[in-house]
């Protein structure tokens, strides 16, 4: 039997992938360029009205911060928890696997509303905070970016921290002992050999945390409020309340086109290290 | 001797005569959509055993809003996922003007006659009412008498708001609106108040997210409907439902037949078992709170009404003229609100 090219083998997930992934996105990029609801008129209407319209990019440079701003808390809690990891017993590497896995297992819905309780005026950490006697008024957490970051911080973390550990559990050991031996201090070690040779894992989270974040329709809604518009939200208004299915095609282009060139920025950043690294 | 291939074809044929007893004894099916949470388990517990019972048809639902089940016979172009819709007034009009639904043959309801008039249109047929007010917190605030009490203290500072986007979120801005001025097709006045208080709203929410707000205390009152209010106090949130002095609003909740419907026979028999009396009877109460649209059906002292025809004293809203202008409305309400 003749065998099969390596090109063969891959045809039946390429097809699967043209049929289910590219074809969606090319009529979704065909509707944006119609001008009425109805689908009937071509051109290049909504696009005109999206760009032409200052609130569009405010929207869209806040879901952008949004997505730093949740990566940038991620990396900040999640990093030392990942050097944690590496110098924990197999005991304790296990338990910190199951308390960073667990969130998974949850519904992203339970999670949401579980930040409602603690982050609301009588939630958790205002009654504790007024119990301790450090705040005499409520706190306003609930329906502001701070509370929303602070929610996705935790519902992101494990997109963070598995490809990290993943990442730094190979490192080798003895890299640090000789950075050690020859003089280096332990913050010096962590920044000139430890965090280099992690960057692969710490650029694959941030992409990670990035999308699932700027794309985190429910949590965004529900903590955050209608207040803090994001792309989400407009697309969902667009296309499920108004029937508006052109501008909300617009609005998911501009989401993915926006995630997709920060994304790219990432990767090249991550290219950029590997290579400071080997080379 | 037994092989693999030998046993799994008997596990399959023993598989396939299990289902047998069950596919002979259906007498059909009917899929419906309900909207998530209150009506999906009323519908489930209440009114499928109510008709496999009298009709032998087994009910199976799909929870979707009504913008969703829009979209979704919209994107099916002739192929409905489902046989019945049940929507709002708003969608019901996008419904009618895309030419979703099947002609209503209201000969087909035996219930009928105990429907009030002009419960049945062409189009579908009415199968609960909604009415809408302001629910709030009777240990934290005084009792609102009005529309315009929301936005003055102390009830502004407690107050949670949602926008456009539902149906009761929609005819309250309107009343609000009317309460300064506007009209049913001008929510400018609305707009103008709103963003003089704005600082102090306590919440401005997504309509899924604000019985948690409430029940977290962080708004204390709201625009709702008089179900949310009831299902939260049966939850033991301290909450009551007030009618502004200007009139609560009502609106109906209708169901209709999705053009292209594969069982349209048993779609006539569910809408028939639904404003039957003893669905009825047993939707009228907690946990369910429905209004009903069945005359025999007693309604408890909880509700506001004693009787269905008090409703036709209710404020009510033309539709056909709030839905070209909502997108409008959505958007604005994104701009003006938007920190």
């Amino acid at each position: 039997m003749k065998k099969l090219a390596e090109w063969q083998l891959a045809l039946p997930l390429t097809l699967a992938f043209a049929s289910i992934f590219l074809a969606p996105l090319l009529m979704l990029v065909g509707v944006s360029f119609f001008n009425d609801d109805k689908i009937t008129e071509p051109g290049f209407g909504q696009w005109a009205k999206f760009l032409g319209d200052p609130f569009s990019y405010k929207v869209i440079f806040d879901t952008m911060m949004l997505g730093l701003k949740t990566v940038c808390a991620t990396i900040l809690i999640g990093y030392p928890l990942a050097l944690v990891y590496l110098d924990a017993s197999p005991r304790l590497q296990k338990v910190l696997i199951f308390v960073i896995v667990m969130p998974l297992l949850l519904s992203v819905v339970v999670r949401t509303f579980a930040w409602i309780v603690v982050l609301g005026r009588e939630g958790v950490v205002n009654t504790v905070l007024m119990q301790l006697g450090v705040i005499s008024e409520p706190l306003r957490l609930l329906q502001t970016e701070l509370g929303l970051v602070i929610s996705l911080t935790q519902i992101e973390m494990p997109l963070m921290l598995l490809p990290l550990i993943s990442v730094m559990s190979r490192l080798d050991p003895n890299l640090r002992d000789a950075s050690a031996a020859l003089g280096a201090s332990r913050w010096r070690t962590l920044f000139t050999v430890i965090v280099p040779l992690s960057m692969p894992g710490l650029v694959a989270g941030c992409l990670l945390v990035f999308a699932s974040s700027t794309t985190a329709f429910i949590s965004q809604t529900v903590i955050g409020g209608v207040r803090l518009i994001y792309l989400p939200l407009l697309i969902w208004q667009q296309s499920l309340v108004v029937f508006n299915w052109p501008f909300a095609a617009v609005v998911s282009i501009t989401l993915l086109i926006s995630v997709l060139t920060v994304v790219s920025a990432l990767s090249w950043l991550g290219r950029r290290s590997g290579g400071y690294v080997h080379g | 001797m037994f092989n693999r291939r030998s046993l799994l074809a008997g596990a399959t044929a023993l598989g396939g005569a299990s289902l047998l007893p069950s596919l002979a004894y259906a007498k059909g099916i009917v899929t419906a959509a309900t909207y998530p949470g209150s009506w999906e388990e009323a519908y489930r517990t209440v009114v499928a055993p109510a008709l496999k019972k009298v009709h032998d048809i087994d009910l199976e639902l799909q929870p979707l809003y009504a913008v969703d089940q829009i979209a979704k016979v919209r994107a099916a172009r002739g192929a409905p996922p489902f046989d019945a819709f049940v929507l709002d007034p708003g969608p019901r009009i996008t419904g009618i003007e895309g030419g979703l639904f099947e002609k209503f043959d209201a000969k087909k309801i035996g219930n009928a006659s105990k429907l009030p008039t002009g419960m049945i249109d062409e189009w579908g047929i009415c199968v609960g009412a909604q009415v809408v007010g302001i629910g709030y917190n009777p240990k934290k605030l005084p009792k609102p008498t009005s529309w315009k009490d929301l936005l003055s203290d102390p009830w502004v500072s407690r107050l949670g708001i949602t926008g456009f986007q539902t149906t009761f979120g929609t005819v309250s801005l309107i009343e609000i609106a009317k309460a300064f001025g506007g009209s049913e097709t001008n929510v400018e006045p609305a707009f103008v108040e709103l963003k003089k208080v704005l600082p102090k709203i306590a919440a401005v929410g997504n309509p899924a997210a604000m019985a948690g707000l409430l029940q977290q205390g962080q708004c204390d009152i709201t625009y709702t409907n008089i179900q949310t209010v009831a299902i939260l106090k049966s939850r033991g949130v301290d909450i009551e439902f007030v009618k502004p002095d200007s009139g609560a609003v009502a609106f109906f909740t209708t169901m209709h037949i999705a053009k292209g419907a594969t069982d349209v026979e048993n779609a006539y028999k569910y809408f028939d078992t639904v404003v039957s009396k003893a669905v009825g009877d047993a939707l009228v109460q907690p946990p369910h709170n429905f209004i009903p649209v069945n005359r025999e059906v007693v309604l408890p002292s909880s509700l506001p009404m004693t009787n269905l025809d008090e409703m036709s004293t209710y404020v009510r809203h033309d539709w056909s003229k709030i839905n070209p202008l909502r997108a409008a409305w959505i958007e604005k309400f994104n701009k003006e609100m938007a920190k």
